[in-house]
């Protein structure tokens, strides 16, 4: 089926993080976030960014907050979307918040997103919906001893290295160059030690001798835990043009899906991104040789370096070049992960709103931190592909961006 | 000593499994249409939609598709058996099973062979419950 062109038809006009992100209270929590209050400041922080006021949001979208969202502010939506697909739920937001906008059903789409990772990290925190009961896949695993993310992801890596002869070092220079980018961040929670006792910079060595979390992959292979909300503010055309924030326009948007659990995952070294980057590369009417900087979710450095490969940034079985290489670095011909990633920028469990906010940062020339980290140095890049990847590896959301 | 760790629970649409695992035998559900086996158990073929479903009897037989050693993280009491192996196995009828894998050991992921041969198993948790694992017999 050939997809409608929507590029163009709606803007990303503002891109705002919540007042605290990473550890709030430290290590003891003597701050505890909420995930609705990182929300809120987030919506607050967006709205005032913008000069739209929450009053005009006539589309609420979320990771299962919409109806409470839409309550707390006060507004009664004409469109109400709680898509709620794991870290990529906000790039899927994007997509269909362009549609309902391009459609004429609404002006404004905020989509939102708060997750106390941190404050309520192993207490039962809320990012997405529950469902209470437990499905035939989740009984048929359950006796196995699998528990959380990196206990999933390893066995991924595992099988790119028995098909692809890559090594678990070929990883590390993901986390290593990732880090390069957080060392020019001040709001990364690695930023340095100072920020972090485990912050500052990291070599492949620290990497590899790092304690084991799922072999083959150490605790420097794995995200970061902690509190982020952030809101985003999609709007049409007219109103974009009209705003004191910049602009910048959606040219390209795609989402598929794989899987569920990952039982069910055909090719543990393929996701379903070659589809959704597939969609929005025709839509854009761009290839992979013209993007000039990717956010890739990077949950796992596993993550990252096959979905480089999911979107034709690098032939299959050697993404982790890009970084190993030196392209995806500061100063790099294709800049990767410019906050630190959820490796060491934050990371709250659903990443892909961070994703958002700093690709609206470097396309609309705001990001305090640039290519050769100098403040109010920005990336020379035009454009920007976003990938979320949500789940075990199961389903993805691909965006183009470009520069007003 | 009794099995501490986390047992599956039953109903009916997986009974003919729990039924085949107190007997040592591996029963999944098969297609009468395409003929194909899946698992997990499903409400129509994931395969050809048909909803024309029995269970059969399988090999047991497998080979390793891939794996991981859990150093950190654990469900329940699984927790006491850090490190361990699990793995995701393709069936020699097809689709793939998720186990903790038997026959290897933990602290020496670099001798796990991917693609080596396979066979399931049964552990008793209960009276009704009989857990399949899969062993590696031939690497
Ligand atoms: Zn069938």
């Amino acid at each position: 089926m050939k997809m409608p062109d929507l590029s163009y038809r709606a803007a990303l006009v503002g891109a705002c993080e919540s007042d605290l992100i990473g550890y709030p209270g430290g290590e003891e929590r003597t701050i505890r976030c909420t995930s609705l209050q990182l929300h809120i400041e987030a919506i607050k922080n967006v709205s005032a960014y913008t000069g739209i006021p929450i009053s005009d949001i006539d589309g609420v979208f979320s990771a299962g907050w919409s109806s409470e969202l839409a309550e707390h502010l006060g507004i009664h939506p004409s469109y109400i979307d709680t898509t709620s697909v794991g870290g990529c739920s906000f790039q899927i937001h994007v997509r269909h918040a362009l549609a309902a906008i391009a459609s004429g059903m609404i002006d404004t789409a905020l989509i939102s997103h708060g997750e106390a990772g941190w404050s309520y990290r192993g207490m039962g925190g809320r990012g997405g919906g529950g469902r209470g009961e437990v499905s035939p896949a989740e009984e048929a695993t359950a006796a196995y001893g699998i528990a959380g993310a990196p206990a999933q992801y390893a066995h991924s890596m595992v099988r790119h290295n028995h098909v692809y002869g890559t090594t678990p070092e070929d990883f590390a220079h993901i986390s290593v160059v990732t880090r390069q980018w957080a060392m020019k961040n001040p709001r990364a929670l690695m930023y340095s030690k100072e920020t972090n006792p485990f912050g500052g910079e990291i070599t492949i060595e620290d990497v590899l001798n790092a304690r084991l979390i799922a072999w083959p992959m150490t605790l420097y292979h794995c995200c970061l835990v902690t509190d982020h909300g952030g809101a985003v503010i999609l709007a049409r055309p007219e109103i974009a043009r009209t705003l004191k924030s910049k602009p910048v326009w959606v040219v390209g948007a795609g989402e598929s899906m794989g899987h569920s659990n990952m039982v069910e995952m055909a090719d543990f070294t393929a996701t379903s991104a070659h589809r959704s980057a597939k969609m929005a590369y025709e839509m854009a009417g761009l290839s992979p040789n013209d993007i000039e900087m990717a956010m890739i979710y990077d949950s796992f450095t596993i993550t990252a370096g096959i979905t480089a490969e999911m979107l034709g940034l690098a032939p299959r079985g050697r993404g982790y070049t890009l970084w190993k290489e030196g392209h995806a670095a500061p100063g790099g011909r294709l800049p990767i992960n410019t906050n630190g990633g959820g490796l060491s920028f934050n990371h709250s469990g659903m990443y892909g709103m961070q994703l958002l906010v700093e690709a609206y940062r470097q396309m609309s020339g705001t990001a305090e931190d640039g290519v050769n980290g100098d403040p109010g140095k920005q990336t020379e890049a035009s454009n920007c592909i976003v990938n979320g990847t949500g789940g075990t590896l199961s389903t993805t959301g691909t965006l183009i961006l470009e520069r007003d | 000593m009794a099995y501490d760790k986390p047992i599956p629970r039953q109903g009916q649409h997986n009974k003919p499994f729990w039924e085949g695992a107190k007997q040592g035998k591996l029963v999944l559900p098969h297609c009468l249409d395409c003929n194909k086996v899946h698992w997990y158990p499903r409400l129509i073929c994931p395969f050809c939609h048909s909803d024309r479903l029995d269970w059969i009897e399988v090999s047991g037989e497998g080979t390793l598709y891939t794996f991981a050693v859990q150093h950190r993280l654990a469900a329940g009491n699984w927790a006491k058996e850090l490190p361990f192996v699990t793995a995701f196995i393709d069936l020699k009828e097809g689709d793939r099973m998720q186990t903790v894998l038997l026959g290897v050991d933990p602290n020496k992921p670099e001798d796990i062979k991917i693609g080596s041969k396979v066979k399931v198993e049964f552990e008793q948790a209960n009276d009704d419950t009989f857990i399949p694992f899969w062993r590696v017999v031939e690497s």
